[in-house]
């Protein structure tokens, strides 16, 4: 899948000037006039209506229905789509292969066929090159510039090696993808959309090397990414909460303790958590210092209270059967378990019946 | 207490599971942020696509309301990506027991036979090679019955100090549905390990190498080292002399994370060194000094590993080596600040008699073993200098004027002391450096 030959199976009769304006003549099944909006100047964008659900559909051919998908864990779905889509040459543009390219690696990933999303992405050229490139194509994106790689694309190449058992490339990638993300920090500066965006993406870099580090118990390194994340944000209670966690895994349970006093402290108005979820946080901190005390009734109580104020709280849930067995009460851990199965069960078959009526 | 050696098959079978604490799960999981998959990467360059597209993404959000899949695709909070939800998770092997943890246990007896059994008297013991501890036993006051399909469950604790086999024997005595009275024994074993080992180095300091032979890493709670009564331990940090830069004060970070990191021995085999600095105790009297005791100390350790479990160990009395103490010990006390080259300077010496017994008198001067090239600081004028009979442990200040004939740094070196009466010499120790400056 070459993006930059226009004879290649999927971009038959490019015609640089014909296909900006004339999408309908390659595409048998489905003209998409609103196509054209994409690659008029983007200052000349009408205002679409906020209710319509096909609008990601100006971005790419169909979009919408490939998210609407994805957030409903339909990935066989999503691979038949992606197949149809190219069989019958429906996807005109460079940046359209790639955003469906990109939903098959993670539709391969979800479904455990790793080794076919490796496959998928050893097609590819060299991200950084000029085929991904929008000036490269100005009768496609006049005035536009830059790379039209979705970056879950490159984080996808970095995860795969991972999931295949290569650990180590897939760290080396990584880390990579970190520089990568910093240099572009540095470029856009000025431009301030876009350089929060690409901290976002630091942040998310970030954190994925975090949670592989830690899962093999790599105390050193982990302390170091987590301390720089709570440089980029200090106030964030969810955030400082986890490196509690992480020094209470490690054993340091006074630093622990000092770090859930400070979450406790924060008052919530960064806003990235409702009252109840933070009030919910704090309650599962201390019942932490209280497992760490081997106080599993005080545990237990603390647990009771955040399930009471939202039931769907499943980490208190899990957690408090925990203690119940460390505290000998096995039947109840299990009847407690059991009930909450029960419930969540309950609310799923009346959302199914929902949805058909 | 055997009731026979054929009893058919038991009513009852105990289960075990190892109570350590728990860990938390960490499974990092694949979530995307919606910017990153929708359009590339540098759509949003300009502003108006950048407002396009995020009018797209909260349309399509808006309309997806019902719980659904989309909260586990999705991200909905930035550090999504760690995996760590704060879900606990139960010990999920026996793993490894060493000397100074804490052995913990749940057991679980049930009646997987068809009747109720009664009068149940339970035990729990461990044994070693050498000694035999009871945990737990009933028999003061039996469980009444266990029902079919019934569990009597209970945990029991034991502080690990021996290495080596540990057997946990479970029993049961109890009556059968035919009212027979059985017995049950069961045995599980396991074997206590070596967690550390501590070699230490010393001359008038203390190295300390802990290593860590156990599977998971030790965070050092408490390394303390006692010294025996004639000395006093410093404790000697690298932070002292190079400040942590891993973390300068910084407002935004308000002190959550201190600047010391905390100690963790890596697992299988990592170390860590600690240096400490003995000096002799200034209650002690010279004689016990002079004596030179070889025990130094011992150390006070204590760990935790996941979620604090915590661990302790002792070690034996560590033996310094047998010090050799100088009978006579000169050195040089102070120097001007300012020493000029050419230019004769005062410079106060100290000679101490550490001897219980009177010696001297002394004739201080330069050791002549050099070759007939000068010394870059000689003694100025009389070549000889003589110092009086000193009593047991005294000692005697004097002045000595040197010169020095070369630029830079330069030692007072060579400066020896003759007993005139026992015919020995003793050197100046340590040399001193000094810097010899132009006029």
């Amino acid at each position: 899948m070459d993006p930059t030959s226009p004879e290649s199976e999927t971009r038959p009769e490019i015609n640089p000037s014909s296909a900006a304006t004339n999408p309908a003549a390659v595409q048998p099944i489905k003209a998409t006039p609103e196509a054209t909006a994409f690659e008029s100047t983007p200052s000349s964008f009408a205002d679409p209506p906020p209710e319509r659900s096909n609008s990601l559909d100006e971005l790419t051919h169909d979009l919408s229905s490939l998210h609407d998908l994805s957030t409903r864990g339909q990935w066989e779905a999503i691979l038949d789509k992606i197949s149809q889509s190219r069989a019958l040459f429906l996807l005109t543009k460079p940046h359209e292969h790639l955003t469906y390219l990109t939903y098959q690696v993670i539709a391969l990933t979800k479904l455990r066929r790793s080794d076919e999303a490796s496959h998928e992405l050893n097609s590819l050229h060299d991200f950084d090159g000029e085929h991904y490139r929008y000036e490269s194509f100005p009768e496609i994106y006049p005035d536009r510039k830059g790379s039209m790689v979705p970056f879950s694309l490159r984080w996808m190449y970095a995860l795969v090696p991972t999931r295949l058992g290569n650990r180590q490339e897939g760290l080396d990638r990584l880390y990579t993808l970190l520089d990568f993300v910093r240099e572009r920090i540095k470029e856009k500066e000025g431009n301030d959309d876009s350089v929060e965006l690409w901290k976002k993406r630091e942040i998310f870099v970030m954190s994925c090397l975090l949670g592989f580090h830690l899962g093999h118990k790599e105390f050193g390194v982990s302390l170091e990414l987590i301390k720089e994340l709570i440089k980029r944000d200090p106030l964030d209670p969810v955030l400082v909460s986890k490196l509690g966690s992480v020094q209470m895994q490690f054993g340091d349970i006074e630093g622990a303790k000092a770090t859930f006093d400070r979450v406790e402290k924060m008052s919530n108005h960064n806003g990235l958590v409702s009252e109840t979820q933070f009030k919910n946080l704090v309650g599962r901190n201390k019942a932490l210092v209280h497992v760490v005390a081997k106080d599993y009734a005080a545990a237990v109580r603390e647990y009771e209270e955040c399930i009471e104020r939202d039931n769907s709280d499943v980490v208190a849930v899990n957690n408090k059967a925990l203690c119940l067995m460390y505290s000998r009460d096995l039947s109840d851990a299990i009847k407690s378990m059991k009930s909450v199965l029960r419930e969540i069960t309950l609310m799923l078959s009346r959302l199914t019946t929902r949805r058909f009526v | 207490m055997s009731t026979g050696a054929t009893q058919g098959p038991h009513s009852l079978a105990f289960r075990v599971m190892r109570l350590c604490k728990p860990s938390f799960h960490v499974d990092p999981p694949l979530r995307i942020d919606p910017f990153d998959l929708l359009s590339g990467e540098d759509f949003s360059d300009d502003p108006a696509s950048a407002s396009l597209l995020r009018r797209h993404v909260s349309s399509a959000d808006a309309l997806d309301s019902d719980l659904s899949y989309r909260n586990r695709f999705l991200i909905n909070h930035p550090t999504d990506p760690i995996g760590l939800s704060g879900l606990l998770l139960l010990p999920q092997s026996f793993g490894a027991i060493y000397l100074g943890e804490t052995f913990c246990s749940y057991i679980s007896v049930n009646n997987s036979s068809t009747s109720q059994v009664r009068d149940v008297t339970i035990k729990a013991e461990i044994q070693t090679e050498r000694q035999r501890i009871l945990l737990l036993d009933t028999s003061k006051s039996p469980v009444e019955s266990i029902r079919t399909g019934g569990r009597y469950d209970f945990i029991v604790e034991h502080d690990v100090k021996e290495l080596g086999a540990h057997t946990l024997v479970c029993s049961a005595l109890y009556n059968d549905a035919d009212g027979e009275r059985k017995y049950l024994p069961q045995f599980f074993k396991f074997v206590v390990a070596n967690p550390l080992s501590v070699r230490t180095k010393e001359t008038t300091f203390l190295e300390a190498c802990i290593e860590n032979h156990t599977k998971s890493n030790l965070f050092m709670d408490q390394v303390d080292f006692e010294p025996a009564k004639q000395w006093s331990a410093l404790r000697l940090h690298d932070d002292d002399l190079h400040p942590s830069s891993l973390v300068p004060p910084t407002s935004d970070l308000g002190g959550i994370i201190p600047p010391n990191p905390p100690v963790i021995i890596r697992s299988g085999g990592g170390i860590h060194n600690y240096l400490y600095k003995l000096v002799p105790s200034s209650d002690v009297s010279a004689q016990t000094k002079f004596q030179g005791s070889s025990i130094l100390g011992k150390f006070q350790i204590t760990w935790r590993t996941n979620l604090g479990e915590p661990g302790r160990l002792q070690t034996q009395q560590i033996l310094g080596a047998p010090v050799s103490r100088k009978e006579i010990n000169i050195r040089v006390v102070e120097v001007p600040t300012a020493i000029h080259l050419n230019r004769p300077f005062s410079a106060s010496l100290n000679l101490t008699n550490q001897t219980d017994r009177q010696l001297g008198p002394f004739e201080v001067s330069l050791s002549q073993d050099e070759s007939q090239m000068g010394k870059p600081v000689a003694i100025n004028g009389l070549q000889k200098l003589m110092l009086p009979r000193l009593e047991a442990f005294g000692s005697n200040d004097f002045q000595l004027n040197l010169i020095a004939s070369k630029l830079g740094v330069q030692k007072i070196a060579g400066i020896t002391a003759w007993d005139t009466r026992e015919k020995k010499t003793y050197e100046l120790v340590p040399e001193m450096e000094i810097f010899v400056e132009s006029d």
